[in-house]
């Protein structure tokens, strides 16, 4: 484990458990998150981006469950602790903004009583003033007028209460804040001003942030790394401008491909062929191999390990596997 | 000053002037709110009474002829046809039957005695009000209490067996089921009383102003009236409070089931939030919105059961008084209890109803 | 690079096999896999839809279950469960064809039967007496057949039973509890029928019987009819007419919406039982004024229901594309927006079946229901309260008869509540 590693997630596999059988969410799936890094996660619908947000704070409830793999935050492996251990875990040390701020949000709870309400889960000692107080300090620092903590969420905008999300994060001095589809409610210039926090707060609270996402453009502008998934598993990870300029597994070319560019030439969009497959019965070996246009035999057999495919890069693709002899 | 009066100023004063200070500390949305929810009950109570018209005259059936009973002559029908305005045309008596209605005119009983409806209810009222209020305060403990454990431990024992518990309780008779804890307690173990409100002795000891013995004898510092008025509440308050609870367990489990899948509610999780303060606090708060409405609908199951509990314990309230008058054929007695059902009705609505905006933020701004 | 034509034939048939096991099997099969996927909630379902079943035979076929007719009265009046009266029985061997005391009617001219009695017993007197009318009777019908028994007496009930059984006389007369207590030292004797007119049931009347003798089991086995009818009649009246008017409402929304609205939430809120009360207090009582009133009284609770899908499914986005391409409004409504709602007519039809019978029991209870010919729980319960100090088996069960049927009808609905409601499935 690099030194400047923050949260090394080893193996870890989310599992949940429906009626048509059991489906892996994630499976398998080792990466680091670096110090101080903005680690972009992308993927299309339903790849396990999300499920894999969830995981890391270990928030999953039944049917879903982490079925296997280490999670080493900051020294620690969370999956050691119990269930108290953890609680202060989530929110004190690792905190999360979500998608859709209208609804995760009390509606009938204040804002000022959200905040104070999770310092003193975390710091019983606190008294309600000296919450309130650190509370106001908080929110200022982002923007909102101390006087708006009294209002309800539906009061205010949208762009604000993803603010009032982002500020529930740090109220605890979180290290690691994980950011589930920020921006997908929220309009252009909403998003770009987000963006611009997010950028602040990593300069200004040392913050380390992992930014999951389906919007490709968003990565590119804010993010330091960038990890690939699709159906389930992790197809490349690396530094963001070499993966852009050279992606190196097939998915990932298809995925930057799709991105639509006004400047383009091209007639049409390009589109990949097929679509991403039931995770209750995915294909062998590689997940990718039924669509992939560089498809091989070993490719419906066996599944490709991560290998280093450039200096700050890596890919699952035997294309790029020492063992494998291909012209 | 009649119980009736003193009843309807203890309740009424008071809320009129919450509701005056509602209205003034409110915003706009909250006062507009109140005042259509105000005007959609005048309508509500007009169309009740309608139907309460409707039914005691409109449809087939002589309760004049029923009332005299074979002894009647064909003039003594039609002299008190005469008397009671049912000869007029239709229309006639609408109008003359609305404005009786609002000037709470309700006439003389026909049978026996011819006492001024309105005394018998004034008397009756209180009864029913001592047996409702308990019965629901004991319903809405369990039903709330019950319903959100259950969905807390969702597909686990307590869920289970909570659903069964609201399920068998809901198909009970509740007549069926008060005869058994009379049978049970009063019968084969002999400590609880199974009719009447009072111990007669003690009864005629206690000085009654409101009517509302329990509230009369705390005022009079009278102990044993005290005692055994409790002794005498608590096995029809338990018969409806309990089956009345069966309903309130499985609404408030509903809802609170649906609430916990709301996003806030992970996002508590995710801060750390301790799971007892997520469920009872964050998701209970929500779910009870819809649930204080959904519970305000079931004052008619509460109505409904208060008759058939007074029927069995002898509890000489309203609901009693409605079967016997019937039986009695005292048509006019009957229609003017129903109608007073009506009325109550429409208030309670309207009260849950501004109940519920005060809780709900979204509508108070 | 390969090219791209070659691709598809990576594609085996074996991932067919992740195409959903539903899909493979037939309906049968698909109800017992359910099992697994619903958990408790199958059970639930599946219990009382055989519960439902069963009432339902019960309430088509009663002759065939019940012991005896509900109008019949077959012994005593206030009979314990189990306890029998203690009237005179014939007792003979077991081979012996006699049944009855007019079974030992023979031809004039024949030898005169041997009948044993204990001396002094009221049996013996019982004997005689009945012989007597059965005799004239006998005369009256000129077959030629006569019963004169001769009565042989005995001192204990031991050498009574030995004489039968060693044949020294053709049957003996005893009381039935004297009987049963020797009983088993006999195996070879039984009691056949009671001499007098009233029944004896070996076993007793498994329920007792009521204030007028009247056997409870049967009368609670034809009961079942009753309730079963009014149940399912009111509710289908309420369905009839609820739901076209809550489609039509939502549908086309406006001041008929409005008006109709504003009419059927009174109903609703104000307490069904008062109102079916008012209903047939003036009406009058009979069995279909009674279904009448229950009926008027649910159909809110289906228009409100159906009202509501109908707006919700309205907004959908299927619906204006039906729109875009020229179906007719009736078309969309039949088709479209109907089968959406029939689910949660199906669950408020069962649990309405259950509320109905509730509702039907109490009025009768309250002595306004039905005429008292008609063989009713309620009825049942009214006359047991008023015994409630002495005969405990009078309100017991018929109560839980009420409760079973309504505990039926009611899991059903939770059930199928439980599976269908979307919003409470796991995430």
């Amino acid at each position: 484990m690099p030194a400047e590693s923050l949260f090394s997630i080893r193996n870890l596999t989310v599992e949940y458990h429906t009626r048509a059988g059991d489906v892996k969410a994630v499976d398998d799936v080792s990466f680091d998150i670096r110090r101080g890094e903005i680690l972009g996660l992308v993927g299309e619908s339903a790849c396990g981006k999300s499920t894999l947000g969830k995981g890391l704070m270990r928030l999953h409830r039944v049917p879903a469950r982490i079925t296997g793999g280490e999670l080493l935050f900051d020294g620690r492996d969370l999956m050691s602790l119990d269930e108290d251990e953890m609680r202060m875990v989530r929110g004190g040390e690792i905190g999360m903004v979500f998608q859709d701020p209208m609804t995760s949000l009390n509606p009938v709870q204040r804002i000022f009583d959200h905040l104070t309400e999770t310092i003193q889960a975390h710091e019983p000692e606190t008294s309600i003033a000296a919450a309130r107080l650190r509370a106001e300090e908080l929110v200022e620092r982002l923007g909102i007028r101390r006087e708006r903590l009294n209002e309800y969420p539906h009061q205010m905008s949208g762009g604000m209460r993803q603010r009032v999300m982002i500020s529930l994060a740090l109220t605890l001095r979180a290290k690691l804040v994980i950011a589930d589809e920020p921006t997908t409610s929220l309009d252009v210039i909403v998003e770009a001003k987000f963006l611009d926090l997010l950028r602040e707060l990593r300069q200004e609270f040392g913050l380390t942030i992992l930014l999951i996402t389906h919007n490709i453009g968003v990565v590119a502008e804010v993010a330091d790394r960038v990890a690939v998934m699709y159906a389930a598993r992790l197809v490349e990870i690396g530094d963001v401008r070499q993966i852009f300029a050279n992606p190196q597994h097939p998915y990932t070319r298809g995925l930057l491909r799709s991105v639509p560019n006004i400047t383009l030439d091209d007639a049409e969009l390009y589109k990949m062929e097929g679509a991403p497959p039931s995770l209750l019965h995915p294909p062998t070996g590689c997940r990718f191999h039924p669509r992939c246009p560089s498809v091989m035999p070993i490719c419906s057999q066996k599944h490709p390990p991560l290998e280093s495919v450039g200096e700050d890069q890596q890919a699952a693709c035997w294309l790029y596997s020492k063992e494998v002899k291909h012209d | 000053m009649t119980p009736i009066v003193l009843i309807v100023l203890m309740i009424g004063i008071p809320s009129l002037i919450l509701l005056l200070y509602i209205f003034i500390k409110g915003s706009m949305g909250l006062r507009r709110y109140i005042l259509t929810r105000i005007g959609l009950t005048l309508p509500m109570i007009f169309v009740l009474a309608t139907l309460v018209f409707v039914v005691m005259r409109v449809l087939p059936g002589d309760p004049v002829r029923s009332a005299l009973g074979p002894k009647g002559t064909p003039e003594m029908v039609e002299h008190m046809r005469e008397n009671l305005g049912l000869n007029r045309p239709l229309i006639e008596q609408y109008g003359v039957f609305l404005m009786d209605m609002a000037s709470l005119d309700f006439g003389k009983s026909l049978i026996g005695g011819h006492r001024p409806i309105i005394d018998e209810m004034s008397e009756r009222f209180p009864a029913t009000l001592e047996l409702i209020v308990p019965a629901s305060i004991l319903a809405l403990v369990i039903g709330i209490v019950g319903g959100t454990y259950a969905a807390s431990k969702r597909k686990a024992a307590p869920d289970y067996l909570l659903r069964i518990y609201s399920v068998v309780i809901y198909s009970l008779p509740i007549f069926w089921f008060g005869l058994m804890l009379q049978l049970l307690f009063g019968v084969w173990w002999k400590i609880l009383p199974i009719s009447g409100r009072i111990d007669p002795v003690i009864g005629t000891s206690l000085h009654k102003m409101t009517n509302m013995y329990l509230i009369d004898s705390l005022l009079s510092a009278n102990w044993p009236a005290l005692e055994s008025v409790a002794l005498h509440l608590v096995l029809p308050t338990v018969t409806l409070g309990l089956v009345l609870s069966g309903v309130f367990v499985r609404m408030t489990r509903i809802n609170v089931i649906e609430t916990l899948q709301a996003d806030y509610i992970a996002a508590a999780r995710a801060r750390g939030i301790r799971e007892r303060v997520v469920v009872y606090g964050h998701a209970l708060k929500n779910a009870m919105i819809p649930v204080i409405t959904l519970i305000g609908l079931q004052v008619a199951i509460l109505l409904a059961g208060a008759v058939l509990t007074e029927t069995i314990f002898s509890w000489p309230g309203m609901g009693g008084y409605l079967v016997q008058r019937i039986s009695a054929r005292d048509y006019t007695a009957v229609q003017s209890v129903i109608t007073m059902f009506a009325l109550l009705v429409a208030l309670i609505s309207l009260a849950v109803d501004i109940i519920y905006s005060l809780l709900d933020p979204r509508v108070r701004y | 690079m390969p090219p791209t034509e070659e691709k598809n034939t990576l594609v085996k048939p074996e991932t067919e096999t992740w195409k959903s096991d539903m899909e493979r099997v037939g309906f049968v099969r698909r109800l017992f896999m359910a099992r697994n996927w619903y958990g408790a909630d199958w059970w639930f379902v599946a219990i009382s839809t055989v519960m439902v079943f069963a009432f339902i035979f019960v309430a088509l076929f009663p002759g065939l279950l019940a012991p005896f007719k509900f109008d019949q009265v077959v012994g005593t009046s206030f009979l314990a469960p189990g306890e029998y009266p203690d009237v005179p029985v014939l007792i003979v061997r077991s081979e012996s064809p006699v049944e009855k005391l007019l079974d030992l009617a023979v031809p004039a001219e024949a030898i005169r039967p041997t009948v044993g009695v204990i001396q002094g017993a009221p049996a013996a007197t019982a004997v005689n007496e009945q012989s007597k009318t059965l005799d004239a009777q006998l005369i009256s019908e000129n077959k030629g057949l006569r019963l004169r028994p001769r009565i042989e007496r005995y001192v204990t009930v031991e050498e009574l039973m030995v004489a039968i059984d060693t044949g020294l006389v053709q049957a003996g007369v005893a009381n039935l509890k004297e009987f049963d207590a020797v009983a088993s030292s006999y195996p070879s004797l039984h009691s056949g029928a009671s001499i007098t007119s009233e029944t004896a049931s070996a076993g007793g009347f498994r329920m007792g019987t009521n204030d007028i003798g009247q056997d409870v089991l049967s009368r609670l086995i034809w009961g079942t009819r009753v309730a079963l009818i009014v149940g399912f009649s009111s509710s289908s009246i309420s369905l009839l007419l609820g739901v076209p008017l809550g489609l039509m409402a939502g549908y086309f929304g406006g001041s008929f919406d409005r008006l109709l609205s504003l009419l059927m939430d009174s109903l609703y809120a104000f307490p069904g039982l008062i109102l079916a009360i008012a209903i047939t207090a003036v009406l009058g009582p009979s069995i279909y004024n009674v279904i009448v009133a229950i009926a008027v009284l649910y159909i809110p609770t289906y228009y409100r229901i159906v009202r509501g899908q109908t707006l919700a499914v309205k907004e959908e986005v299927y619906i204006e594309a039906a729109q875009s391409i020229g179906a007719r409004r009736g078309e969309i409504l039949w088709k479209y927006i109907y089968p959406n709602v029939i689910p949660s007519i199906a669950i408020v039809f069962s649990v309405n079946v259950a509320d109905a019978i509730l509702t039907g029991a109490g009025l009768s209870f309250l002595g306004l229901g039905m005429p008292p010919t008609i063989a009713d729980w309620g009825i049942d319960l009214a006359r047991g309260q008023r015994y409630i100090q002495t005969a405990w088996w009078l309100i017991t069960f018929p109560g839980i008869a009420i409760m079973l049927v309504v505990l039926a009808f009611t899991m059903m609905g939770e059930g199928l509540m439980e599976i269908y409601n979307p919003k409470l499935r796991e995430r």
